[in-house]
């Protein structure tokens, strides 16, 4: 009766805690998300006029009574001075296409902007430059990139529908059609006769430009401008600003583009690194028991180095051994084995650091057996596969389990050597710890803030797991040794050895 | 009495972690794979092969490239790409020495691609010089430090310093090749020197260039070497000081097709579509390459 009273308070004690937990540590993740969400979206607006709308993409902008707008903005900030079947054109950036604006930030101070002819003279946009500007700013503000900020600059601008302009040593050509289809804003510097003429003698004809081109000078054409943006000027009517979502809805857009592969993977490979460092680990503690003396000690420490050693080290020797400048691996590969960085080799990583958890544990579990059981075994003529199937296995369960659980974290814990051995492809040996590292390193810093959450609640619930569990199989015992030989309970201290080591109350 | 349900939960267990490894490797299989169904379906040549091509490619361009092979993709259905490695050109071809399956090696420098051709991994007839970029100091952004010229990085306002690891990271080379031009590194290939010891304590070692530009960024170190495009990929950093040209060895970024590839035809025809193609010379210029 009591025990039953007991577990009922017991369980119902659990479950609140563990919904606590749960909700102290989800707290930080919201409190995480709260601050990146916005920081990424609003970080960059602070710099346009509150009029200004920009689209989330950054490619349009809209402002308040303005009747034109601004799509396909884009920004260029590295041209190619790459020649085209033979013919250099300077040095190029893309335009956005033939009726696309161009605004070519020549120096620190100075920025040429060409107009379309239609656009300049149907949207009255002299009259506009400054809400051009304004669009423009905020555009340029978007671009994912802190550096040379339009909206940071004394910038003047000069307006042009020239096709062609000389500007001091280099001169300007804007849509050049340089393959069919494809249109560019060109730099090319002029020989100093030509710039002191000052005469734009390919006023009209950007084609012929090329035979001014200094095709020797690949350098010279690019010093001609810091970069380039292009666009496109339409009727305001016609432009939808899409903005970016907030709150729950950046939140939900967060998890649908999450790539959720490294928590399968990591569940995949420790999986399978379960089941061979279950057996293996097994198998060892048995074989460990069954020798005496000094190799005992070495054959020891043998099986539970990779415990103590860093795991790089152990994905060290695992790329020597298998990796193709040594002769094992090369003979594994002339033998169709390709293990190093594929997910066979995570696996192998997860087994070798996990091994010895799981070797440990049993052994700690077979030594604190009472001996005299398995001889008793014996003098009944069992067999000694049986006496480790039906008596040392199930009497040493708890511990084993418990292992097994240890050893299962472990194996999803690891990054040092599988990123040695397996590196880091996504969907295929990318773990969720090799994943927070990369993505954090890639500036994904909110993917990998998912991650960490989701490893600690896992490794959370698995410690949790492992003291429930430990708890219930103490419980039983209890109950069953209260009816054998009364308050003592040897298993009371089994789970505490589980980490202490095999030296036990033998 | 206990026992006989004891070992059969220990036979349950296993055969349950069993059929959730099957049920697992099942499903994840179509995953890895699913970029490549929707993608052969339409308009592809009925002769085309499904190809996977697999590029290993030096970290700078870990934005770039990506949006390049999704305009590839989109000319050729047939041809996708999987596994893109982005790390320090060093561990690169390091990594395909120790025998990792690839089909093009993009690095950020011809020493790099060097090693890989001494090395016998590269078919040298394809090697072609892709990109060029510059070389920063970059700053966090709104951070107040001023570096006006390469002698103001012995200033003692730098606490720490960010550079790649010059064993592996090219950026790393050229910032030493520009640090030897003032006395504060050892040799002039930027490679297996030492650094001024003073000026030593403050280097703070980087595995690729993105993570020079992310402790900057995080505010851990004052100021690094970083290439021009980084600054396109990493938000909070800004340029302080644009190193001289002439301080280091021309930055090239070097293409070359694998020896191994199984697909050695299309991998070339990818290295000339991201040099030829206009539209992806407009992701180029967006990100900061100067297509060579």
């Amino acid at each position: 009766m009591p025990i039953t009273h007991g577990n009922i308070y017991r369980k119902a004690g659990m479950s609140a805690l563990l919904a606590a937990l749960c909700l102290i540590l989800m707290v930080p993740a919201v409190l995480a998300w709260a601050d990146f969400a916005p920081t990424q979206n609003s970080a960059p607006a602070n710099n346009p006029p509150a009029l200004v709308e920009v689209s989330r993409s950054g490619t349009e902008a809209r402002a308040d009574g303005v009747d034109f707008a601004l799509t396909g903005f884009e920004r260029f900030n590295e041209g190619t001075s790459r020649k085209y079947q033979g013919t250099s054109f300077g040095y190029r950036y893309p335009m956005s296409s033939q009726d696309a604006f161009v605004v070519m930030v020549i120096d620190e101070h100075n920025a040429l902007v060409y107009l379309p002819e239609t656009i300049a003279s149907e949207m009255v946009i002299s009259a506009a430059h400054s809400d051009f500007e304004a669009m423009l700013k905020a555009l340029d503000a978007q671009v994912f990139n802190a550096d040379t900020k339009l909206a940071d600059r004394d910038i003047s601008y000069e307006y042009t529908v020239e096709r062609s302009v000389v500007r001091g040593a280099y001169r300007y050509d804007f849509v050049v059609e340089v393959e069919p289809g494809y249109y560019y804003a060109t730099v090319t510097a002029v020989t100093a006769e030509t710039g002191t003429g000052g005469t734009p003698a390919n006023d009209t004809a950007p084609a012929n430009g090329e035979a001014l081109a200094s095709d020797a000078a690949p350098e010279k054409d690019r010093a001609g401008a810091l970069f380039c943006e292009s666009g496109l000027v339409v009727s305001a009517e016609n432009v939808l600003i899409e903005q970016a979502p907030t709150g729950f809805a950046a939140l939900r857009e967060f998890f649908t583009s999450l790539d959720l592969r490294p928590f399968w993977v990591s569940l995949k490979t420790s999986m399978v690194a379960m089941i061979f460092v279950f057996v293996l680990g097994l198998l060892a503690a048995q074989f460990s028991q069954g020798i005496s003396g000094r190799f005992k000690g070495v054959l020891d420490s043998l099986f539970t180095i990779p415990l103590v050693l860093p795991p790089t080290v152990c994905g060290f020797l695992l790329l020597i051994l298998f990796g193709k400048s040594t002769a094992v691996g090369r003979w594994l590969l002339n033998h169709g084995i390709e293990l190093i960085f594929s997910w066979p080799a995570a696996v192998l990583a997860a087994i070798v650091v996990s091994f010895p958890l799981m070797y440990r544990t049993a052994r700690g579990a077979f030594e604190s057996l009472d001996p005299s059981l398995g001889d008793a075994a014996r003098t009944l003529g069992w067999s000694e596969p049986r006496i480790f199937l039906k008596l040392t296995m199930p009497l040493a369960w708890p511990s084993i389990a418990a292992g097994t659980v240890l050893a299962f974290a472990r194996a999803m814990g690891e990054f040092g050597a599988t990123l040695f051995v397996a590196g880091s492809y996504p969907g295929v040996t990318q773990t969720m710890p090799i994943a927070i590292y990369f993505e954090w390193m890639g500036g994904h810093s909110n993917v990998a803030t998912f991650w960490v959450f989701v490893v600690i609640l896992f490794s959370f619930v698995v410690i949790l797991f492992v003291n429930w569990y430990a708890a219930h199989t103490q419980r039983y015992r209890r109950a069953s040794s209260d009816v054998e030989k009364g308050e003592t309970s040897p298993p009371a201290t089994r789970f505490a050895s589980l980490t202490a080591g095999p030296k036990e109350d033998t | 009495m206990k026992k006989k349900p004891m070992f059969l939960k220990v036979v349950v267990v296993m055969i349950s972690v069993f059929a959730l490894v099957f049920a697992l490797t099942a499903c994840s299989q179509p995953k890895a794979e699913e970029p490549a169904e929707p993608a052969s379906a339409p308009e592809s040549t009925p002769t085309a092969q499904p190809v996977t091509l697999q590029i290993f490619a030096a970290n700078s361009l870990e934005k770039a490239l990506p949006e390049v092979q999704k305009l590839y993709t989109a000319q050729h259905p047939e041809v996708t790409f999987t596994d893109s490695q982005f790390k320090a050109s060093g561990d690169l071809v390091e990594q395909i020495g120790a025998g990792a399956q690839a089909d093009i090696l993009i690095t950020a420098s011809a020493g790099s691609m060097d090693t890989a051709a001494e090395g016998g991994s590269i078919d040298e007839a394809t090697r072609i010089d892709m990109f060029g970029n510059d070389l920063v100091i970059v700053k966090a952004t709104g951070s107040d430090v001023t570096v006006s010229a390469l002698e103001d990085v012995k200033s003692d306002a730098f606490a720490k310093i960010a550079i790649g690891d010059a064993a592996t990271v090219p950026a790393g080379q050229y910032a030493n090749q520009a640090l030897n031009s003032i006395d504060l590194y050892t040799s002039d290939t930027g490679k297996d020197g030492e650094y001024d010891p003073a000026f030593g304590e403050k280097v703070v070692l980087a595995d690729k260039v993105g993570t020079a530009a992310n402790y900057v960024a995080t505010g851990d170190c004052q100021i690094g070497f970083v290439y021009t495009s980084d600054l396109y990929r990493y938000e909070g950093i800004e340029t302080a000081f644009t190193v001289p040209a002439d301080a280091h060895k021309a930055i090239l970024y070097p293409g070359a097709v694998l020896k191994d590839s199984k697909s050695a035809d299309v991998a070339k025809d990818f290295l000339n579509f991201c040099l030829t193609d206009p539209d992806a010379q407009r992701v180029w210029s967006q990100d900061g390459f100067e297509v060579l």
